[in-house]
């Protein structure tokens, strides 16, 4: 499927030696693992608070605009704000952050990074002008229209920001990160709960009490589904962790983003509807987020003898 | 090159024009945009590294360094026999393995004692997972069919670091972006051969049209095995179920990874469409039950 020769030598697979002795450079890392560390794991994380809350809110107010209108305006402010900060730390991430709009000189659908900055770029237009527009009726200039449009026109290019991501994070050669299938789906379903989330407290903080009613059942169901891609990337991940972590480490882990990312959020939200509950729940939740981006981006770099870049 | 690729960047060009700071940061911000013209495609070259007349002299890593002007990188002892580079880098392209084999260290298994030398460096895939990762359009296939990183417009993204599997790309510390063997690129348009393989004195290191090495390689092995080192083979000349051919190949007469190379190769790009589906059908799910809840309680 990828070379030019002919069959005959696609066809040709060579003897290997059999197994000898571990010698030579057989236990020396083969791949080098790139400088990415914290600052990936906090973009990760803000690029799911973003989009997933543009995503809600645009959702949220397109199906139920009579509910959902105050609140979403405040909510494109708010993901604006949280973009601005992901494309910041996005760009000091690069080895020479000066030449970031490099980037934009092609486009590449076989590059994950290069579909994602696209879609980054695209995105922040249509949010940036649903911000201004929602700042605008504010101070008595209400463009309803054409902020509806620039949040229908910001929904594919903001559900491509979010799912880029966990695909850039899987298709390599890391160790870990290589067998992580589900690290894109993780992230897509965990960018909308996020999402839903921050709209759940921005909504209790503006005492929209229908809106905060109808996305409390909306961030109960979430949370539960994300349980399903996050099992699965478990399953994903078992391997790597295995080789990393004691089988304790691994199951204190486990019960740590399980209790604090769904048992706690799911418990406070049930409990009580009040802002400190939800608030509470979401920290929960986002804390958990973070965790879990953390340990992953941190797999390759857990290997004692890791090939550095850089 | 890397190590004063900053200050030479710098400095005025006598072609340049008088510039203000307006003009050059407009300069900045449209240079990367202008494509120029590719060059006109030459028949597809590459290395073709026989390890078993290797004799482990450094002459390419040395070559290598002198003719692309690469820095030192200070020494070390690494207590792995005379492999004091210990590996590829933003600033060592060539890096010759030893690898010893001797009964007395290995007491339980029948002895060999022979010494294997592999002078390492870029494999130039056919798919390059550097290249399909490369967002910036930096790494590109010349037109010699070799993988080539344009230092000028490299951002330092580092996503061809994690995309390797053979661990060569690195990104220097110095100008943040990264480097690797460029194949001598200056000197094929030249029509010179690769530095490291001008300077091999054993004929290790060959150079020439893939198809011609190819079929040099092939006869080398046949060669090997009539005088009976039956394990002799070759590794990346044909393309595998996971990854595309190697431009750069080689004569190896133990396993892969016993050279620091992996047994089976695999192209990370052959999850990708998996991976977005999976990533697409993770989001719609969620939507898809935000929509349910709001279409159920909207009343």
């Amino acid at each position: 499927m990828h070379g030019n020769s002919g069959p005959a030598q696609a066809l040709t697979k060579p003897v290997l030696p059999g197994a000898g002795p571990e010698s030579g450079y057989a236990n020396t890392p083969v791949v080098k693992v790139p400088d990415w560390y914290g600052m990936i794991a906090c973009d990760a994380l803000l690029n799911g608070m973003a989009t997933g809350l543009f995503m809600t809110a645009a959702v949220s107010e397109l199906v139920v605009p009579a509910v959902f209108a105050p609140v979403a305006k405040v909510a494109y402010l708010v993901a604006l704000v949280l973009l601005l900060v992901d494309l910041g730390m996005l760009v000091l991430d690069l080895g020479d952050p000066l030449r970031f709009h490099h980037m934009l000189r092609v486009f590449k659908p076989y590059s994950p990074m290069s579909v994602g900055t696209w879609c980054l770029t695209i995105f922040s237009l249509p949010l940036s002008a649903a911000a201004g527009l929602s700042l605008l009726a504010e101070f008595g200039f209400d463009f309803g229209w054409a902020r509806l449009l620039a949040v229908v026109a910001g929904l594919l290019p903001a559900f491509g920001s979010a799912a880029y991501k966990g695909v850039l994070l899987s298709t390599n050669s890391q160790t870990g990160w290589k067998d992580a299938r589900w690290m894109g789906g993780y992230l897509t379903n965990s960018a909308i709960l996020m999402g839903c989330g921050e709209l759940f407290v921005l909504s209790a903080l503006m005492e929209q009490a229908q809106a905060t009613a109808i996305l409390r059942t909306a961030f109960i169901v979430l949370l539960v589904l994300n349980l399903i891609p996050l099992g699965l990337l478990f399953v994903n991940l078992h391997p790597a962790h295995t080789r990393l972590y004691t089988s304790r480490q691994q199951w204190w882990a486990g019960v740590f983003i399980f209790v604090a990312g769904t048992l706690i959020p799911l418990c406070l939200t049930l409990v009580n509807s009040g802002l400190p509950f939800i608030f509470g729940a979401v920290i929960f939740l986002l804390l958990a987020s973070w965790v879990i981006r953390f340990v992953y981006i941190k797999i390759p770099h857990a290997s004692p003898s890791r090939n550095r870049s850089g | 090159m890397a190590s004063r690729e900053k200050e030479l960047s710098a400095l005025p060009q006598t072609s340049d024009p008088p510039r203000g700071q307006l003009s050059e940061l407009v300069g900045r911000l449209t240079y990367p945009f202008l494509h120029g013209e590719p060059p006109k495609p030459q028949p597809a070259t590459g290395f073709y590294t026989d390890t078993t007349v290797c004799i482990g002299c450094k002459a390419c890593e040395v070559a290598c360094k002198q003719w692309n002007q690469l820095p030192s990188d200070g020494f070390k002892w690494s207590g792995n026999s005379y492999d004091n580079t210990t590996e590829l880098s933003a600033t060592s392209w060539r890096h010759v393995k030893f690898i010893e084999q001797f009964g007395d260290i290995l007491p339980n298994e029948p002895a060999q004692n022979r010494w294997l030398m592999m002078s390492d460096h870029c494999k130039h895939c056919l798919a390059a997972p550097c290249n399909q990762a490369c967002p910036t359009g930096a790494i590109i296939h010349n037109e010699f069919e070799n993988v080539y990183i344009q230092a000028d417009i490299c951002n330092g993204c580092s996503c061809c670091v994690a995309a390797c599997p053979f661990g060569v790309i690195t990104r220097s510390d110095m100008g943040g972006h990264s480097h690797k063997c460029t194949l001598c690129y200056d000197r094929q348009r030249d029509g010179l051969e690769p530095a490291c393989a001008k300077a091999c004195p054993t004929q290790s290191i060959h150079f020439g049209p893939i198809d011609e090495l190819r079929e040099l390689a092939s006869k080398r092995v046949e060669e090997l095995h009539r005088r009976g080192v039956s394990q002799a083979y070759l590794y990346g000349e044909a393309p595998s179920q996971t990854y595309s051919e190697l431009h750069s190949f080689y004569l190896l007469v133990d396993r892969p990874s016993v050279y620091g190379l992996p047994d089976d190769p695999f192209n990370p790009w052959l999850h990708m469409m998996g991976d977005y589906v999976r990533s697409i059908a993770g989001g719609l799910a969620a939507i898809a039950a935000l929509l349910f809840v709001l279409l159920l309680l909207r009343s």
